[in-house]
């Protein structure tokens, strides 16, 4: 993963990190190959014959710093839209994935669905206050990587 | 109750987070030796809620903590220890309560008196010391360092909680080890980030990660977990050679370090299946 200043910002302040009390909806993309997963909190804002507003939305990564960083921007970029624009948000993410390396879209793939699983609990939810978390696991495959050796990378660029 | 830990909690951190920002030694070692108070603070606060039987997490706010000038955060701090002494009506012992608030009444006293000084642990220079790193290898440290930072802020929550939790005195002496090593493994790798320009505080862990089922799965998979670091720091170490004696050094030493921590784990999943065995 290439670093810039706005990635930097991502890894160190990443945007909605964190538990939301009284979530309208709570969804959790998975890795069933790993175990490490995204949880996405959601509180949104409901008006007669609209669809739904994300009005709050927070996540949790028990995963790697990528999956940190994909959380920071889609989550930015899911607030205060309503859920027919973050279908779309969801399905534009996984449909860029097509062409990357597995195990680098399977973090992006863990906070898409996440998202996704959120919504529908929000819907189940309005029904069933009750009900659980929604869980969705995700396609791609994610064998945990090394993380890359830096120091390694600098000898071979100077010999 | 609750909120006194989750105040206690943030004020540890953010103090630790101070003190890495700062570079004059006296402030150094003034916030370094605070936030250590604070942090046994907290470890006392969960005691107690341990023993009045309240539910906890380890769940706090996001700490912010970018400044250009140490005064700013250290004013911010004292904002903190102010609420805290408000929250400690909840506290019911009486000799906690009067022990923490003395404690913060010296501490806010001599934060009063530390001289500013400019903060450069935002700066996003990426360069640590006059070791000349590529590009690629530059990138390659930082997620190293936001990786490891945040896993050993991790590992000192997980093994606190088991800790707090555990009357058996082997495996206390264990997890206290263990907490100590972490420390020292968050305060090197924090202040790299700091001296680089990145420091960023460790994101919020979940509590299925420290409210474990199973400890003896919870030790075999962390065993697994040291022997990938200790490949990694053999890797660096070797890496760097000859570029820099210094963290080719440095590598070598956590390196050696994840050997002890893999034998104490294997002892105390040994141990743990065996009284678990003896009922």
């Amino acid at each position: 993963m290439e670093v810039d200043r706005e990635l930097l910002e991502h890894m160190a302040n990443p945007h909605n990190y964190g538990l939301l009390e009284d979530a309208d909806g709570i969804g959790i993309g998975e890795n069933p190959q790993n175990g490490e997963k995204v949880i996405v909190y959601l509180k949104i804002e409901e008006e007669e014959g609209k669809s739904p507003k994300i009005e709050q939305i927070r996540f949790q990564a028990i995963a790697c710093m990528t999956t940190v960083v994909a959380g920071s921007i889609i989550t930015h970029e899911a607030e205060g839209i309503d859920f027919e624009t973050a279908e779309d948000l969801v399905a534009v993410t996984l449909g860029m994935l097509e062409n990357v390396p597995p195990e680098e879209a399977a973090c992006s793939e863990m906070v898409a669905v996440a998202l996704k699983a959120a919504m529908d609990s929000c819907i189940e939810r309005k029904e069933h206050p009750e009900r659980p978390a929604v869980v969705y696991k995700i396609e791609q495959s994610c064998t945990p990587q090394p993380v890359p050796n830096p120091l390694e990378t600098s000898k071979e660029q100077s010999s | 109750m609750k909120e006194l830990l989750i105040t206690t909690h943030e004020l540890w951190l953010e103090t630790l987070m101070a003190s890495f920002m700062a570079r004059q030694t006296e402030n150094k070692r003034t916030l370094d030796e605070f936030s250590d108070i604070l942090w046994r603070h907290f470890t006392w606060i969960e005691h107690e809620l341990i023993e009045r039987g309240i539910e906890y997490d380890y769940n706090r706010n996001t700490i912010p903590i970018k400044v250009e000038r140490l005064s700013v955060i250290v004013a911010d701090i004292v904002r903190r220890m102010n609420e805290m002494e408000m929250r400690l009506i909840q506290c019911d012992d009486a000799a906690l309560r009067d022990r923490i608030r003395t404690d913060l009444e010296y501490m806010r006293f001599a934060l009063g008196k530390l001289p500013d000084e400019p903060v450069e642990a935002f700066s996003m220079k990426r360069r640590y010391r006059e070791i000349d790193l590529g590009k690629e290898a530059t990138d390659a440290l930082t997620l190293f360092l936001f990786e490891e930072s945040y896993k050993e802020y991790e590992l000192i929550m997980i093994y606190n909680y088991l800790k707090a939790h555990s009357d058996d005195a082997f495996l206390i002496r264990v997890f206290q080890i263990l907490i100590d090593e972490s420390f020292f493994h968050l305060r090197s790798f924090c202040e790299m980030m700091a001296e680089m320009g990145i420091l960023g505080v460790p994101r919020v862990i979940h509590e299925s990660l420290y409210k474990v089922s199973d400890i003896e799965k919870f030790l075999l998979d962390g065993i697994e977990e040291e022997i990938a670091a200790k490949d990694q720091c053999r890797e660096l170490s070797a890496a760097v050679a000859s570029e820099s004696e210094e963290l080719a050094k440095f590598f070598d030493f956590i390196n050696y370090q994840e050997n002890y921590h893999i034998e104490l784990m294997r002892e105390a999943a040994a141990h743990y299946a065996e009284s678990r065995r003896d009922g």
